[in-house]
């Protein structure tokens, strides 16, 4: 925990790096700060002054000067206090901001294989909780340095004031430094204690709340109530330790000051007594005690704030300096223009699809899925690919957009390698539809115009008649500008499957890819996405992934994987004569298809 | 932070005051520790002010009077004063935080509580997103105040009180005077309390959008990357990222103005203490150890005022919260135990009479339902949708009471029946097996807490799915994870059939799966089913039409009403409803045994 920063970590390089971009705003920043100090210093000499030569010395013009000096004194601080915490907050904000669009564009660019390993929740933090803290550091930056120039000013003034008393009244205070960084690095953790609790806390609510069918059902309100007490002793425990470090450290942070100012009182009143020094010198130095109590505060959050900015820093850093994998190749060939007649789907549109020898693994610690596979599906044939889990199914759908890379072998598209192609035009050409239908909150026309936001109403229309998915749209009382998602209207699953699939099929794609796009589908609708696919399917080459039958029958023809390899291949009927692998995958989905609803 | 609040929850002066007086009728346990650490806040502000205060006599009688006598005994007071300070100060931390992280606790679990005791109807009417906020959300800003707020609330309060008042009695013209200054502050601190919370809520709004866009984006981003959409996305995250920054500038703007008008004031009324009191020293009104007090305490002015009008709004957020909170313990519970409520007996038949079902009033979704199950039937109820044969189901294990009529299990009324006896004898097992956070065991054993190990591999074993989970690396032990995500959906609906055979109930209310599984747990799942329903009283609500084939009675239940009633060989000869949906089925099929793979039309 306590470990000085390091020499230069990547953190520390990415929030200099930050600052440096805005290096005139912070300048300005400090410049304020400086002022706020000018005026803050100032006032504490202007009281000894008027003590001295005002009230002391009964000279009452020269006391009405220091007053107005002292408001004089007033306006600056006021001035400069807003300015700086202005500056401040504009600048670090602006550097949060800033690096979390960085942080979402880089999300955006990253291959699939990284997002199959890094989990939403982490990504989020990322570019939430650890842009707080580096926000945190950078908004201490100008207050820091204007809080260290205040303290070494007034160290200076009362030195050449009275060194004795000096030593005695701000003696206690470094300790105050110490004790504040002591205080911050030792509430941290017990305050994310208690967060890591009251999320615990959260997540057994959040679940009795979702299953409350089975908690009903099987009378099991007890159980959870003894599940949410001890959570919530859990809460309660955590807090009280974070209580203990307040009551630990609070008092003592009051009391060291108190100690500066009874050496003020005690000694220095016998200082005035003697004659060494002024009354107003004893008054000023009171002032200046109570001055730093603050300043010297802060100068200990400081030092445990930037350890953990220099932390979240590097988590932030790691992302940033992750490169995508998936990227344009420099030679950026194009893909051979569509054949004659290349309107939507009729025959002659090209799309020829080709795995040559290729072997793939998710990761070179992970086993082989796909080892010297072969398949050639001609432009316009559509595939459906059949097999148990694991079978390689999805990933041969998955390389064909070039979501991935093999490790040898090429899989090529209308003859060119995939990898020589400019990644938007391989990805136009490919329309995928995912298992599991990811749909925007935005308005179904956006949704379905995803490939092109600037395709016409007329274009959207077409798709979603393709797609089997105008008629319960145009019914809708917004039609296509009904929004969807969280706070939108809910669509079945079936309803948002054919949304997804006109999606797919807006840009008119060479092939068109189906990952199991009908498995979340009730059964009983099932039939309306079928006549749906049947359509986009006709002429236009078709990689199917479906585990139902009646799906699967849409196909020109069926390729039964099994770990990796075509094991069979050829049309429905004919696999279902020669293949007794084919017959049990299939009877195995039929069992649920019957239906009484 | 500072906390805010949304205009509609804002209470008025009268909801306050009811509010003030339960939230104190609930801590009326903790009285004692209230009276302490209310005495300890009062010793800590009067410590605050007796610093100032021996300076004062220690510059008057001692330095001015030149008596070093009367200076020592001063500091010696200051030092006692300073001891006092630490530890009144240290124990009204901890006291306030113990009482207030002890209310907290009780009002979790009283709410939890209540929650759980809320029926079905409920939680149909009420979204799963605000009961679950009002334990997150409502208890945290509660928690906020009581962490942040509570004790500078109060001893603010009491130190700009006391200050008032000592500095009146050491001299009230002087006081006066440093008061002009009080109404432009007063002003302010309403201004910026007021343009605060809007502000406030502005960037609660913008964090909220922002981090729902980047959890959009996060999780679509295999979509995104499929249609080549990624600088689109990382534009329009920007805009929203922008208007973030913006909405935090508006609130940096907001304290940039007002915590210079707070300095300002202090320094200005250091001015005149000194200029105005100085005046008063010369002409012999006045002591400089009280210009000297003036000009100490001064900041015990100003700096409390400031930190109410910032704690007003957390304050009043934590009171919304509280209003919600008590609002939802005001709830009451539909399904409840009736005094004098007896326990079923082991066995029985089920009689649903004159039975008739209203989520709203004047909206029935059940009428004249009249239905006998003998002990040991397997009743299966078909029917479209949304027709009320879930709610039939439901009303059969009094997860609601009719609205008119009666179900009884050998002869007594449901209504009279003991909560737990009847969730001995009457278990629902939902469609979708819901897994909880925690291991295997731990799930299964939800439905009988206290069963053995031995219990539960007896139950498993009893359904055939010993096997299959002792396989698992870990066994029984194995963690599911959140929603039990680690488990296949077979494995989670096995799992919730072993709930069921341990709970070992005489009465099975099944809802049938729609989804398709893997088909190597299908045949599972469909043998642990069989052998669970054996030598049980089985309701299922059937989706599949075999299961309809083999139960002894079939319930058609459409428009609201039970059609009809029968075997399913009676049903299919009387030409009905029921004889149509088989006649499509096997029409659309093809036959029922040899399956013929076409698409249906």
């Amino acid at each position: 925990m306590a470990r000085p920063p390091r020499r230069r970590s990547p953190g520390w390089g990415l929030i200099l790096a930050s600052c440096r971009v805005r290096r005139t705003g912070i300048a300005l920043g400090v410049l304020a700060g400086l002022g706020w100090t000018t005026g803050k210093v100032s006032v504490g000499l202007l009281v000894q002054r008027a003590v001295d030569r005002g009230i002391e010395s009964d000279d009452m013009g020269s006391l009405r000067m220091w007053a107005l000096l002292i408001v004089g004194a007033a306006l600056v601080v006021g001035t400069f206090t807003g300015l700086r915490r202005y500056l401040a907050f504009r600048e670090a904000r602006w550097i949060e901001t800033d690096l979390r669009e960085r942080l979402f564009a880089h999300f955006q660019r990253l291959h699939f294989a990284f997002h199959d390993r890094a989990q939403t929740g982490q990504l989020m933090s990322r570019a939430n909780s650890d842009l707080q803290q580096i926000q945190a550091f950078v908004v201490m930056i100008p207050l820091t340095i204007s809080n260290g120039v205040t303290v070494l000013a007034v160290t200076v003034i009362l030195f050449l004031t009275d060194p004795v008393l000096t030593v005695l009244a701000l003696g206690s205070l470094p300790f105050l430094n110490v004790l504040a960084t002591r205080f911050s690095r030792r509430l941290h953790p017990a305050v994310m204690g208690i967060q890591q609790e009251s999320a615990e806390l959260a997540a057994v609510v959040e679940e009795t709340v979702a299953g409350v069918r089975v908690v009903k059902g099987f009378g099991a309100e007890g159980v959870q109530a003894a599940r949410l007490l001890t959570e919530a002793d859990g809460v309660y425990e955590r807090s009280m330790e974070a209580a203990g470090v307040r009551a630990t450290y609070l008092p003592a942070l009051e009391l060291l000051p108190n100690i500066g100012l009874i050496a003020t009182l005690g000694y220095g009143g016998h200082q005035v007594l003697d004659g060494q020094l002024t009354l107003g010198q004893l008054v000023g130095f009171n002032v200046y005690v109570v001055m730093l109590i603050w300043p010297l505060r802060m100068l200990g959050n400081i030092i445990a704030q930037a350890q953990r900015s220099a932390a979240a820093g590097e988590r932030v850093h790691e992302i940033l300096a992750t490169a995508p994998v998936i990227v344009d190749s420099p030679s950026g060939q194009r893909l051979p223009p569509s054949g004659p007649g290349g309107t939507r789907g009729t025959r002659g549109t090209r799309g020829e699809v080709r795995f040559d020898a290729v072997r793939f693994a998710y990761a070179p610690e992970l086993p082989v899925v796909l080892d010297h596979f072969d398949l050639v599906v001609p432009a316009g044939q559509s595939v459906a690919l059949v097999g148990a889990t694991g079978s390689g199914k999805t990933t041969v759908a998955r390389l064909i957009p070039r979501f991935y890379d093999a490790v040898s072998g090429s899989v090529l598209v209308d003859g060119c390698d995939v990898r020589d192609l400019r990644l938007r035009d391989l990805r136009r050409a490919v329309g995928i539809v995912f298992e599991d239908t990811f749909l925007f909150s935005d308005t179904i026309a956006a949704n379905i115009a995803f490939a092109d936001p600037d395709a016409s109403p007329v274009a959207i229309a077409r798709a979603a008649r393709l797609a089997g998915a105008d008629e319960f749209v145009e019914a809708l009382p917004e039609g296509y500008e009904t929004s969807i998602g969280e706070r939108g209207f809910s669509l079945s699953g079936g309803q948002r499957q054919r949304i997804a699939i006109a999606r797919a099929i807006l840009a008119d794609p060479r092939v068109l890819i189906l990952d199991d796009a009908t498995s979340s589908v009730d059964p009983t609708k099932e039939h309306e996405i079928r006549d749906a696919l049947a359509e986009v399917m006709r002429g236009r080459t078709t990689i199917v992934i479906a585990h139902r039958p009646a799906t699967i029958a849409l196909a020109d023809r069926v390729v039964l994987l099994s770990r990796g390899a075509v094991v069979a291949d050829g049309t429905h009927r004919a696999l279902l004569d020669t293949s007794a692998e084919y017959r049990e995958v299939l009877a195995a989905a039929e069992r649920h298809t019957a239906v009484v609803d | 932070m500072q906390g805010g609040v949304d205009e509609q929850d804002k209470l008025d002066a009268e909801a306050a005051k009811h509010l003030l007086r339960r939230a104190a009728s609930m801590l009326r346990p903790y009285r004692r520790q209230c009276i302490v650490a209310m005495s300890m806040v009062v010793v800590w502000t009067a410590t605050t002010l007796a610093g100032p205060f021996l300076v004062r006599h220690g510059i008057d009688k001692g330095i001015k009077a030149r008596d070093g006598g009367a200076l020592d005994a001063a500091v010696i007071g200051y030092v006692f004063v300073a001891m006092v300070s630490y530890v009144a100060y240290r124990f009204q931390v901890l006291l306030i935080s113990r009482i207030g992280e002890s209310f907290l606790r009780d009002i979790r679990v009283r709410v939890f509580d209540h929650l759980q005791r809320l029926s079905m109807p409920f939680y149909d009417r009420e979204k799963a997103g605000v009961i679950v906020s009002r334990m997150t959300s409502d208890v945290d800003s509660l928690q906020e105040l009581v962490q942040m707020g509570l004790l500078m609330f109060v001893s603010n309060g009491l130190l700009l009180g006391v200050s008032v008042l000592v500095l009146a009695v050491v001299s009230w013209k002087l006081l006066l005077l440093c008061l002009v200054c009080v109404p432009f502050v007063v002003v302010a601190s309403l201004r910026f309390q007021r343009a605060s919370n809007v502000a406030y809520l502005d960037v609660r709004d913008g964090i909220g959008n922002t981090l729902s866009q980047l959890q959009e984006g996060i999780a679509g981003v295999r979509v995104v990357q499929a249609f080549g959409r990624e600088d689109v996305e990382a534009a329009r995250f920007q805009l929203g990222n922008r208007r973030l920054f913006d909405a935090h500038m508006r609130s940096v703007k907001i304290s940039a103005w007002y915590l210079p008008v707070i300095e300002l004031a202090g320094l200005l009324t250091t001015a005149i203490a000194v200029g105005v009191g100085g005046w008063w020293v010369h002409t012999g009104e006045l002591t400089v150890g009280t210009v000297t007090f003036f000009v100490l305490t001064l900041s015990n002015l100003f700096e409390p005022i400031q930190q109410l009008s910032q704690l007003f709004n957390i304050v009043q957020s934590a009171g919304a919260a509280l209003n919600k909170l008590f609002g939802l313990l005001d709830t009451r519970v539909d399904v409840a135990e009736r005094a004098g409520a007896v326990d079923l007996p082991e066995r029985g038949d089920i009689e649903v009479a004159g039975v008739a079902f209203a989520y709203e009033p004047g909206k029935p979704v059940l009428a004249d339902v009249d239905l006998h199950i003998p002990v040991g039937a397997r009743l299966a109820l078909v029917g479209p949708t949304g027709a009320g044969k879930s709610t039939l189901a439901k009303l059969i294990a009094r997860l609601y009471d009719p609205t008119e009529g009666a179900v009884r299990y050998a002869g007594i009324d449901l209504r009279n029946a003991t909560q737990r006896s009847l969730r001995e004898r009457v278990v629902v097992v939902p469609q979708e097996g819901f897994l909880f956070n925690g291991t295997i065991l731990e799930n299964v054993r939800l439905a009988k807490i206290h069963a053995t190990d031995d219990e539960v591999l007896a139950a498993l074993e009893a359904i055939g799915l010993r096997e299959r989970f002792l396989q698992l690396p870990q066994g029984l032990h194995t963690e599911v994870r959140e929603r039990g995500s680690r488990l296949s959906a077979g494995e989670k609906q096995l799992v919730s059939l072993a709930r069921a055979a341990l709970a070992d109930p005489a009465v099975l209310v099944l809802d049938e799966a729609t989804s398709s599984l893997d088909p190597g747990t299908e045949v599972v799942v469909e043998r642990a089913m069989t052998r669970l329903m054996e030598g049980r009283t089985v309701i299922v609500i059937a989706h599949r039409l075999s299961t309809a084939e083999r139960a002894d009675l079939v319930g058609v239940v459409a428009e609201g009403r039970l059609l009809e009633l029968g075997t399913h060989s009676d049903l299919v000869a009387l030409g009905g409803r029921y004889a149509a949906l088989f006649a499509t089925w096997t029409g659309g099929q093809g036959g029922r045994d040899g399956p013929e793979l076409l698409p249906s039309p």
